[in-house]
């Protein structure tokens, strides 16, 4: 069993550290063909190799540290930036239940039944690393940045948490792996339901992991890189790996659980699914829902490349007066829709 | 055994802790202390099985107080942080007696709490239907009013909030 429970935390990390340096040239990538160029191709066939390259770079860069810093909580920020953010994908739930042999395995690693709760708890911890970074720092670039961010990251967990509740309601439990069991049994995506909760909830991922059209903690033109400025080497590495890939891809994981169904194949709903992926066997649950991750990654890459930014009292306006009660006005459409969908 | 294991490290983690929160000078150590005994406590709770408290813990004392105190302390000048003057070390003394009774109510109340439910029906209750479920039945049943005389007053405070935050539309400052 602890065997088992090893193996599983081995995976996630590996998965969520590994992939995430590798997401840095998917973005890279995609950058490149939405600005119409080819964007990394000297490392390795089209670039394969560059993430190697980078973390080489990153690694072997001198240390630099602000004269008049803390250098523990400078160093401490890192900590409690990448810890939270991967004790996230504790709760996803990555596919269906399976059996080697005698033993079966859920595909998540602790299946709590507050899952969901655990999440935002731990979302919302980043926003210490970030006030801390920008204050151990000793510079003003950092400190305006990084309480800007925080800020965002306050006024958008309540939004986020909000938003979920329709979800939430309709499945009857707080447990990830449930939820998606409910919405295969009920045969419905939420998001057929729940479109207002769903695109709430996007806006709400975009501000929270920092991405354009929200990422005014960076601000290059105003704030150098903000909270960030003063790290080097891989220890500003680490900022962007765990803000960019490693919480854009929980949460994405998270909106596949609550909207997307999890590892259940194209929903029609009220009448079943519909599976074109029927050959793969049992891996089609997975590769499902590796499927529509990607798609929700992408997405996020889409809209990072393309628009501006909003200016920091737009984002916060946006947050109080038009998100919080477009969650409220669709927790009471829930609440009417819920008893049809119970049965 | 190793729930046993994980209890007495956690609990190690807050009682020392605690200790750094007492005697660390360096507010934002303070803060930090703070922060780590309010986790190891949310950990003592999923240790013992009661993840919603351990869950809620997280959310609202880890994140949603302890936000506040590193907010004010990074907008607080430095200097007027590391004052040490200022603490009301009387009026610390002269409390000290309530502490206690305080404590005294808390290991009362514990004691009482103890003996209502000896057969421990609620862990029955809980294991049957999750504990998320057994809290929202509890307060919505038993416990209504309070929930319900709760929710106003908090209703009350937030907008009294509003009321002080709001952006006035004439100042004494405006001609």
């Amino acid at each position: 069993m602890i065997a088992v429970i090893l193996i599983k935390v081995l995976i996630i990390v590996a998965l969520v550290l590994g992939l995430g340096a590798f997401l840095t040239l998917v973005e890279r990538k995609f950058a490149g063909h939405v600005q119409r160029r080819p964007g990394p191709m000297v490392v390795g066939w089209h670039g394969l190799l560059q993430p190697l390259a980078d973390g080489l770079k990153l690694i072997t860069k001198e240390d630099l540290f602000p004269s008049m810093g803390n250098r523990i909580l400078y160093n401490l920020a890192i900590i409690l930036a990448l810890v939270p953010a991967a004790l996230v994908f504790a709760v996803i739930p990555f596919g269906p239940e399976f059996s080697i042999g005698s033993i079966s395995v859920k595909p998540i690693l602790t299946d709590v039944n507050v899952g969901l709760l655990l999440v935002f708890a731990f979302g919302s911890m980043a926003v210490f690393a970030i006030a801390l970074a920008g204050w151990a720092s000793n510079s003003k670039y950092a400190l305006i940045g990084s309480m800007r961010k925080a800020g965002i990251v306050i006024s958008y967990e309540v939004v986020i948490t909000f938003a979920v509740m329709g979800p939430i309601i309709l499945a009857g439990t707080l447990s990830t792996y449930e939820i998606v069991q409910n919405q295969i049994q009920q045969k419905l995506w939420y998001i057929w339901v729940q479109p207002i909760a769903f695109i709430v909830y996007l806006f709400a991922m975009l501000a929270e992991t920092g991405r354009v059209p929200f990422d005014i903690q960076e601000a290059e033109a105003e704030l150098v890189t903000g909270f960030t400025v003063e790290y080097g080497g891989m220890k500003f590495g680490l900022f962007p790996l765990v803000e960019w890939y490693v919480e854009v891809l929980s949460l994405s994981a998270i909106a596949v659980v609550l909207f997307l169904g999890g590892w259940s194949p194209i929903n029609i709903p009220f009448i079943g699914f519909v599976d074109p992926l029927f050959f793969l066997g049992p891996f089609s649950g997975f590769v499902w829902f590796i499927l529509k991750l990607s798609a929700l990654f992408l997405l996020t890459l889409w809209i990072h490349w393309t628009l501006p930014r909003y200016r920091i009292d737009q984002i916060t306006q946006i947050a109080w007066s038009v998100m919080l009660p477009l969650t409220l006005v669709n927790l009471v459409l829930t609440a009417i829709i819920a008893p049809l969908i119970w049965r | 055994m190793l729930s046993w294991i994980a209890f007495s490290a956690f609990s190690a983690i807050a009682i020392s802790f605690s200790l750094g929160v007492v005697f660390a000078s360096n507010p934002i150590y303070v803060i930090l202390c703070l922060l780590s005994v309010l986790v190891a406590i949310a950990g003592i709770f999923f240790v013992a099985g009661a993840e919603i408290v351990g869950a809620i813990q997280l959310l609202i004392y880890a994140v949603a107080v302890t936000v506040f105190y590193v907010f004010v302390l990074t907008a607080v000048p430095w200097e007027k942080a590391l004052k040490k003057d200022s603490h009301y070390r009387v009026e610390g003394v002269l409390s000290f007696p309530l502490l206690i009774a305080l404590y005294g109510q808390m290991i009362f109340t514990f004691l009482l709490g103890i003996s209502a439910s000896p057969k421990g029906e609620f862990k029955r209750l809980i294991s049957s239907f999750g504990s998320t479920e057994v809290v929202g039945g509890i307060l919505f049943s038993k416990y209504i009013l309070a929930f319900e005389l709760v929710s106003l007053v908090l209703l009350v405070g937030m907008i009294g909030a509003i009321l002080i935050g709001r952006k006035e539309s004439q100042t004494y400052d405006s001609p």
